[in-house]
């Protein structure tokens, strides 16, 4: 879920959740890279070669996200002169509060760590050095799943020689139980299933799950030998990406061993390490798991021989730990962002990565309040975006990433277009809003916007915006919030606000997460605004949203790009800000650290320890 | 010759030029002294004291610049506020990664910025002191004055009346010591917010009532205390015994003949208080309870101690401008109280 603002914003994105996804674009099953290519397409494929520690900023590619895919990769996956050994300190500010259950797991550090090194599913993600995109490739399955004509069967073969951490082979039972469990919201409330297994798998919203609902039988999934057969109530193009989430593998069918209370303590291993402590919120201890078979996996590594996490550090601190890179900081990995301040001189020492994420923060007008096009005009030409990255305690070009369309780069068939005529990314000039409010006689319209009292970045970034909004001819009323409340209040479909701060991820790249999520209309009453956080509200554009579902898949990609920009030119809800980014330090001796960019996480699957 | 009173009998002393006695020579002597009141006396003192001379030279020198700061900010063309219409975008004065691109400290110093610009936030640092030592002067003035005015009838109401009012007011006295003012504030910040959250205006305002507020509350009861004991043996004594045998009204007694011998201890008390407050608001505005909309020394404390590494002076600026206000307040109270004590020899 994803919405992040203004407030959330100075702990960037961490503790962000993927989000909900009706449909998608990419033909998936018979794909084969070249076509996916091809689907992708519009020059937004990712050229830049990134090595390890980049001294430029590649603003280009740095928001692209990860639309490729490798049925066929097989194990082991291997890295020329690596080095088994040594123990790779992780270190955040972040809570790692969130539940590490698979089923309950949805949370990108989360889901980044226990994925690439602990728990096993169905698909998997693997950094492409060439692209330095991420590239889906098979895990426990071996290809990325067969489906139907419609998409409303999918068939994964389980590959032969896996194992749990015990010993006993992981089977198709076991994985098929795994997808069952993710049905459970009530138990799992966390967990991406509420947002994909529910919704989209066949019984899925009636079947409350085996914990809530023991005695129910659900349609969904099927075994039959070493397959499992998802049944879908609606076309699911996209189930191989939310096939690589860690809740769509493997959960052992011993009730003992999997009840859901004591399996959040310590889920067990299919990957190449093994929990050897976890407390939650503090830390957690991973060890090698000699029951993993580097042959049965065709993108995780295991050359250190252990990784060891602390959370909630303070990031003033950990700055200067990975800086001085002394002792137990040669092997440490800071996967929060590098603070503003030390980022020169991070930079310099050559271990900064940077790379994307595939988050779009931006500003959705309240179209009850707001119905002038004009007003949204003036204000993509008001907003003071450089001003208020600054301030925030952001960096421009890196952590904050200049943007234009909603969709970030990496979203297939996105191309990139000028939602407002002759404006560029970040750009602002107080003169033209001011001419364009008077030429529609809005000059001093009251623009109205929450800000968090109790936060600097907050405050900062109001005073800003007050600045820029009044240099262009606005009348800015900053309404007090606090930390605390300032979701609830943002949401409040009845507050007194005309614009609205907000963020959206995608879980995986394609236009359907994008366009209808946050332009659909929502029945304000019952649900409030849900994701369309500028309440807009046109039955003729709903209705081509449904069109660009019923087109065939290999026709979306385009056709999502169409539309945003055909409502962005026409309507102009949101204004959007920027694209999100990551800024991680690693000490001298890791290396094989990159960004994954489909979480903004370091890449684990490809770390090793260099120690000389 | 009249022995009825030692004043007489100076009088006819000097009324007559003949009398050359050694002894009536050295009454005479400490009949001058004897001429003064013990504040005068205290501000003779004082006058002689050179550390409160160069402290209040000091005081004055902050104060005025507090008073003027409007006109030297205008006059530098400097802003404390970044959304003032008239000051530099952030960008102007700040690199992407949030430090200064004029002055300190990667940049030689310039007279647009004459003490620098604060970095990712923006605001000229000289400007933001000079409006934060007057949001100090004026916090620690005014809740000195009126925890001053609290403990001092409530030590006198508790002191002078026995029985059942001098135990209510002694219990809430050992009540407030007892509370911690921290969680109080703690408590009360998020309340103030979500009471003003649409006028920012009245929420600034709010924020320094309740911190002047919070102050006095938790500031009277030591004076309180101090009062209510100097009033208790004082009400033992002659004259206040013999004032309220001739009936001498209630009022007349507290205010003419106990609150002129409570001078003192009251002066101390404010001179001393000062300080403490000034450092209490820096303190609760650097854990972000105090101010928000309002310049603050404390909360540039808060927002300097991350670029310390690189940015010395921006932390500098606001400890020297708290430690030189406190310290010479602090100094200038010790000096007022050994003036006012009659035990201490100088």
């Amino acid at each position: 879920m994803t919405d992040v603002d203004d407030v959330a914003v100075a702990v960037p994105t961490k503790g962000e959740k993927g989000m909900r996804l009706k449909r998608s674009a990419v033909a998936v099953a018979t794909a084969s890279l070249l076509a996916l290519a091809a689907c992708g397409g519009g020059g937004d494929d990712n050229k830049s070669s990134s090595g390890g520690a980049s001294s430029t900023v590649d603003t280009e590619n740095l928001g692209n996200t990860g639309n490729g895919m490798d049925p066929t990769r097989q194990g082991p996956a291997t890295i020329d002169g690596a080095k088994q050994g040594g123990t790779v300190t992780l270190l955040t500010s972040t809570g790692w509060t969130t539940p590490i259950d698979p089923s309950d797991l949805y949370y990108t550090d989360t889901n980044s760590i226990m994925s690439s090194l602990v728990t096993r599913a169905l698909t998997q993600y693997d950094y492409d050095d060439k692209t330095g995109q991420m590239i889906l490739v098979p895990d426990l399955a071996t290809d990325l799943g067969q489906h139907n004509d419609d998409y409303t069967e999918w068939t994964f073969t389980i590959r032969d020689g896996a194992k749990w951490e015990t010993g006993a082979p992981v089977t198709a039972d076991e994985v098929a139980f795994g997808i069952e469990r993710s049905m459970d919201g009530k138990t799992f409330p966390n967990g991406p299933g509420l947002y994909y297994s529910n919704p989209y798998f066949l019984g899925g919203d009636t079947y409350k799950g085996p914990y809530t609902d023991p005695n129910a039988q659900q349609q969904a999934v099927s075994v039959d030998g070493n397959k499992v057969i998802v049944k879908m109530s609606k076309p699911f193009p996209d189930f191989p990406y939310y096939a690589s989430f860690p809740a769509m593998g493997p959960i052992p069918t011993d009730p003992a061993v999997s009840d859901p209370a004591k399996y959040a303590q310590h889920p067990l291993a299919t990957g190449p390490y093994k929990i050897s402590q976890y407390t939650i919120g503090k830390s957690l201890t991973l060890v090698r798991n000699d029951q993993w078979d580097p042959n049965t996996d065709p993108a995780r590594t295991n050359y250190p021989d252990s990784y060891v996490l602390k959370a909630g550090g303070q990031d003033a601190q950990t700055d200067q730990i990975m800086l001085n890179d002394s002792g137990a900081g040669k092997t440490t990995v800071n996967y929060s962002d590098v603070l503003a301040q030390d980022y020169r001189k991070m930079n310099d020492t050559g271990r900064l990565v940077v790379g994307g994420q595939p988050c779009t923060y931006f500003y959705a007008i309240d179209q009850r309040k707001v119905p002038d096009k004009s007003i949204a005009e003036a204000l993509t030409w008001a907003v003071p975006y450089n001003d208020q990255i600054v301030a925030s305690g952001l960096i421009p070009g890196v952590n904050a990433i200049a943007t234009q369309n909603l969709m970030p780069p990496g979203v297939p068939g996105r191309e990139p277009y000028d939602p407002v005529e002759g404006h560029g990314p970040f750009q602002t000039d107080p003169a033209k809003a001011k001419q364009i409010l008077t030429d529609s006689g809005n000059l001093g319209y009251e623009i109205k916007f929450l800000f968090a009292t109790d936060s600097d970045t907050s405050v900062a970034s109001k005073d800003t915006l007050v600045k820029g909004l009044e240099a262009a001819g606005f009348k800015a009323t900053p309404v007090a919030s606090t930390n605390a409340k300032f979701v609830a209040d943002r949401d409040d479909v009845n507050g007194d606000i005309n614009l609205r701060s907000y963020g959206w991820c995608s879980d995986w790249p394609s236009g359907s997460t994008w366009v209808p999520t946050i332009f659909q209309s929502t029945d304000l009453n019952e649900v409030g605004f849900g994701t369309n956080e500028s309440a807009f509200n046109n039955p003729e554009v709903d209705q081509k949203i449904n069109d660009v579902f019923t087109l065939p898949t290999d026709q979306q990609p385009k056709a999502w790009n169409d539309l945003e920009k055909e409502i962005m030119t026409t309507y102009l809800p949101v204004v959007p800000r920027y694209y999100g980014g990551v800024a991680l330090s690693h000490g001298s001796e890791i290396e094989g650290m990159n960004v994954d960019n489909t979480l903004g996480m370091p890449t684990f699957r490809d770390m090793w320890v260099n120690a000389g | 010759m009249s022995l009825d009173a030692r004043g007489e009998v100076v009088s006819d002393e000097q009324n007559s030029p003949l009398v050359h006695d050694e002894a009536l020579e050295t009454t005479a002597a400490s009949k001058e002294i004897a001429g003064k009141s013990p504040t005068a006396i205290a501000f003779s003192r004082l006058r002689k004291d050179k550390v409160a001379f160069a402290c209040t030279v000091v005081l004055l020198l902050l104060v005025l610049l507090a008073l003027f700061a409007p006109l030297i900010t205008k006059w530098f063309d400097i802003y404390w506020d970044i959304s003032d219409p008239n000051a530099p975008d952030v960008t102007d004065v700040l690199d992407f990664d949030g430090y200064p691109k004029v002055g300190p400290p990667f940049h030689p110093f310039t007279w647009d910025h004459p003490l620098g610009v604060a970095p990712r936030l923006g605001y000229d640092n000289l400007a933001y002191l000079l409006y934060g030592l007057r949001t100090s002067l004026l916090v620690a003035f005014v809740a000195t004055v009126v925890s001053t005015f609290v403990g001092v009838s409530l030590g006198l109401m508790a002191g002078f009346s026995r029985g059942w009012s001098d135990r209510v007011i002694s219990f809430v006295t050992d009540l407030f010591l007892a509370f911690p003012y921290l969680l109080g504030m703690l408590a009360l910040a998020p309340i103030i917010v979500s009471r003003f959250t649409t006028d920012l205006d009245k929420l600034a305002k709010a924020q320094l009532i309740t911190l002047i507020s919070v102050l006095v509350l938790f500031g009277w009861m030591g004076l309180t205390r101090l009062i209510r004991g100097q009033v208790l043996s004082l009400r033992e004594r002659e004259f206040i015994l013999a004032a309220e045998v001739i009936g001498v009204p209630t009022r007349k007694i507290l205010f003419k003949e106990l609150l002129p011998n409570l001078v003192a201890p009251i002066v101390v008390s404010i001179s001393l208080g000062m300080p403490a407050f000034v450092a209490a608001e820096a303190g609760l505005s650097f854990l972000g309870l105090g101010l928000t909309g309002t310049p603050s020394l404390g909360k540039m404390v808060a927002d300097a101690t991350p670029y310390y590494a690189d940015y010395g002076l921006y932390l500098w600026l606001p400890v020297g401008a708290i430690t030189l206000l406190t310290l010479s307040l602090n100094l200038l109270g010790d000096s007022v109280r050994d003036a006012f004590d009659p035990r201490s020899r100088r």
